[in-house]
């Protein structure tokens, strides 16, 4: 009986053990939608928080829209205010996952794929691209970029600024993930 | 005349979004205090500066956690040399919102008041 139940606590805690997790509170999310001739149009948040289990290769994301930060006021006021909503529409979150994923692979590897879905304004948008991942210090340094459309999101860009927004904007991250303990 | 109208509209248009530490708190108090509040309306904080008075439970590299469950993060120049854990402080900084995925209130641009 002992002998089971020994065995019974040793399963369980190697259960337990196996979720491992990474992840970060100041995530930096960056999107550009300059347009060359035009004032650069570009943000970042600093605040990003970033979940990602190694075992499962599950990530999920959550941004607040209000903290991305612009160089000039009156472009950040607009930002929230006139294209984001961000009083009715407060977060954008991406959950997604890691293919093929594991920490023994990064002796070799740096380069994974990431499919996953965001969600911006209550619109959802699947998204498909490369991750990039490097162990640093104990810290997974986790990169990408992908491009989404304004219209993904069902943002409108009055006809008067149109041309000084690019259709296709950039996001790019940069998270730096330590083991969640 | 006309060159403070330029001079005023230059200002509106050109200006940078106002730094933390010249925007008046529109809460100023203890920790416990404020979760009550928050609690109440979990949206409506969202973008204001509050002053928070608690004790650091945690120190990360961007920032600390104030009484378990609020985080602040701090500016990259910031100095957290006096900061260890245990030791009641008073920190200035702009709600950014719940965090539902790590169950915490979470601010940023925080400064240390005392």
């Amino acid at each position: 009986m002992k002998r089971t139940n020994l065995i019974i606590i040793i399963l369980f805690t190697s259960i337990v053990c196996n979720a491992q997790k990474y992840y970060t509170r100041s995530g930096v999310t960056e999107f550009n939608a300059s347009e060359k001739a035009f004032e650069p149009v570009v943000a970042i948040n600093n605040s990003t928080t970033a979940i990602f289990d190694i075992n499962t290769g599950e990530v999920v994301g959550q941004v607040f829209i209000a903290s991305f930060e612009f160089k000039n006021a009156l472009m950040q006021e607009h930002f929230n205010e006139n294209y984001m909503e961000s009083s009715s529409y407060p977060k954008a979150i991406f959950k997604g996952k890691i293919d093929n994923f594991s920490k023994d692979r990064l002796k070799t590897v740096s380069e994974f794929d990431l499919v996953g879905i965001l969600t911006v304004r209550g619109k959802e948008k699947k998204i498909s691209t490369k991750v990039l991942v490097k162990e640093i210090n104990k810290k997974l340094i986790t990169t990408s970029n992908f491009m989404v459309k304004p219209e993904d999101f069902y943002i409108k860009i009055p006809s008067i600024v149109q041309e000084k927004i690019a259709n296709q904007i950039q996001i790019s991250i940069k998270y730096e993930l330590v083991e969640k303990k | 005349m006309l060159g403070i109208g330029v001079y005023t509209f230059y200002n509106y248009v050109f200006s940078e979004p106002t730094k933390v530490i010249n925007i008046a708190s529109e809460f100023i108090g203890q920790s416990d205090e404020f979760k009550y509040l928050f609690t109440e309306d979990l949206e409506g904080w969202s973008n204001k500066v509050v002053e928070i008075k608690g004790t650091i439970t945690g120190i990360y590299d961007n920032g600390v956690l104030l009484d378990e469950n609020i985080y602040c993060q701090f500016d990259q120049n910031t100095d957290l040399s006096s900061i260890v854990v245990n030791k009641e402080v008073v920190i200035k900084g702009k709600v950014v919102g719940f965090d539902e995925l790590l169950m915490e209130i979470k601010l940023n641009q925080c400064i240390i008041i005392q």
